[in-house]
């Protein structure tokens, strides 16, 4: 019972076009077969009419090379029918695809179209409309809040931003209280030529 | 590529089944595992008894050693009850050799064809076994019947369906 209803529950996901894709590509098969076959033989054949030169029979390694090229032209043909049959096949698939995508664009074409029955243009316009006259109105309104502070009293604000601004120290780090490193203490020495004294600090900080 | 034998191989008692039950536990073990890994360096699918009696598996030239008719049995009884043989007839003359299960190479299969981008196409089962696009895959020349069993394990799962026709039988993969 549950198997039986297993069964139903799963509809076959094979078309009709994959059905004719497979006798095509079995038809295929078929032929491919046959090449197969052409070909060895061919190969037999070409050794064989070889041994028969060897032997010094001219006549049938002829006989048997016009029957090779025969098979030749056959290999040719069935190499034909097989790009034929191949082709038809990708025609079939990429018809297939086209067709989805065919289905894929009616999809959305029609959800465009009820979207757009929501929004008429009418609708948009009144909407539109409503909106410039709420913020008009608000508008208005914020006038009317911004209006309860006068020109005295903007300035009576930035006044006091002012007085905020330059009352605020700014803060200094502390001076150091210990002496300094020796350095200093040489320099003495060179002052006369202040050439070198300023170069020799310059060395001794290099070296430091 | 050449086929790398086990130690046992070389080792005469090997080729006489054990007494002892553990020994004859490890012994059946390495044959078990000696025969599927020559089936499988060789891929073969199924196996006749009687040819398998003469093939280099059973039978070392080197030490002049055969594992012997009813021993054979007793491996490829070992294998069935691991579920890697199955016999085809019921005298257990041939049987077939599963070196990979089912579902194991319908994984393969499987892998190729959506690393293919042939998700949604219909084969022919010659195609994926014998056609040129497979050549050098691992289950190009799987056998028919492990073939349709590996997809048989697909439809199981719900990633191919088989499709019978007059001549032959089809797979399209999703």
């Amino acid at each position: 019972m549950g198997n039986i209803f297993g069964r139903k529950r799963r509809p076959t996901r094979v078309t009709e076009q994959d059905r004719a894709v497979l006798q095509l590509k079995q038809q295929r098969d078929k032929l491919r077969q046959y090449q197969k076959k052409i070909s060895i033989q061919l190969e037999k054949e070409r050794l064989l009419a070889k041994q028969l030169l060897k032997n010094g029979k001219k006549e049938k390694a002829l006989l048997l090379l016009k029957k090779k090229r025969y098979q030749d032209q056959l290999l040719d043909k069935t190499e034909n029918q097989i790009s034929n049959l191949e082709r038809m096949v990708q025609d079939i698939e990429f018809a297939q695809i086209e067709m989805k995508v065919i289905e894929g664009l009616k999809v959305g074409n029609d959800c465009l179209k009820k979207m757009h029955e929501v929004m008429s243009i009418e609708e948009v316009e009144r909407i539109m409309d409503e909106t410039q006259d709420g913020i008009e109105y608000q508008r208005q309104i914020d006038d009317m809040l911004a209006g309860s502070l006068t020109q005295e009293d903007e300035d009576a604000v930035l006044a006091e931003l002012e007085a905020i601004t330059q009352g605020e120290e700014v803060e200094l780090p502390e001076v150091p209280t210990e002496p300094l490193p020796e350095a200093p203490e040489e320099e003495p020495e060179p002052e006369p030529e202040p050439e070198r004294g300023v170069k020799k600090p310059e060395r001794e900080m290099l070296a430091v | 590529m050449s086929f790398e034998w086990p130690w046992q191989y070389n080792f005469p008692p090997f080729f006489t089944l054990q007494p002892n039950v553990d020994t004859r536990q490890k012994q059946l073990a390495a044959w078990c595992s000696l025969t599927l890994s020559y089936c499988r360096h060789r891929k073969l699918y199924t196996l006749d008894v009687m040819e398998a009696q003469e093939s280099p598996v059973f039978n070392n030239k080197k030490i002049e050693r055969k594992l012997a008719m009813e021993a054979i049995q007793v491996v490829f009884e070992e294998l069935r009850k691991k579920g890697n043989l199955e016999w085809i007839d019921k005298n257990k003359t041939r049987c077939l050799i599963m070196w990979r299960r089912p579902e194991e190479w319908g994984k393969l299969i499987y892998q190729w064809v959506s690393r293919n981008g042939m998700v949604n196409s219909v084969f022919t089962l010659y195609e994926l076994a014998n056609g040129d696009d497979t050549e050098s895959e691992e289950f190009h020349g799987l056998e028919d019947w492990m073939l349709l069993r590996s997809l048989q394990a697909l439809q199981a799962e719900g990633k191919a369906e088989l499709i019978t026709m007059d001549d032959g039988k089809g797979v399209k993969f999703f």
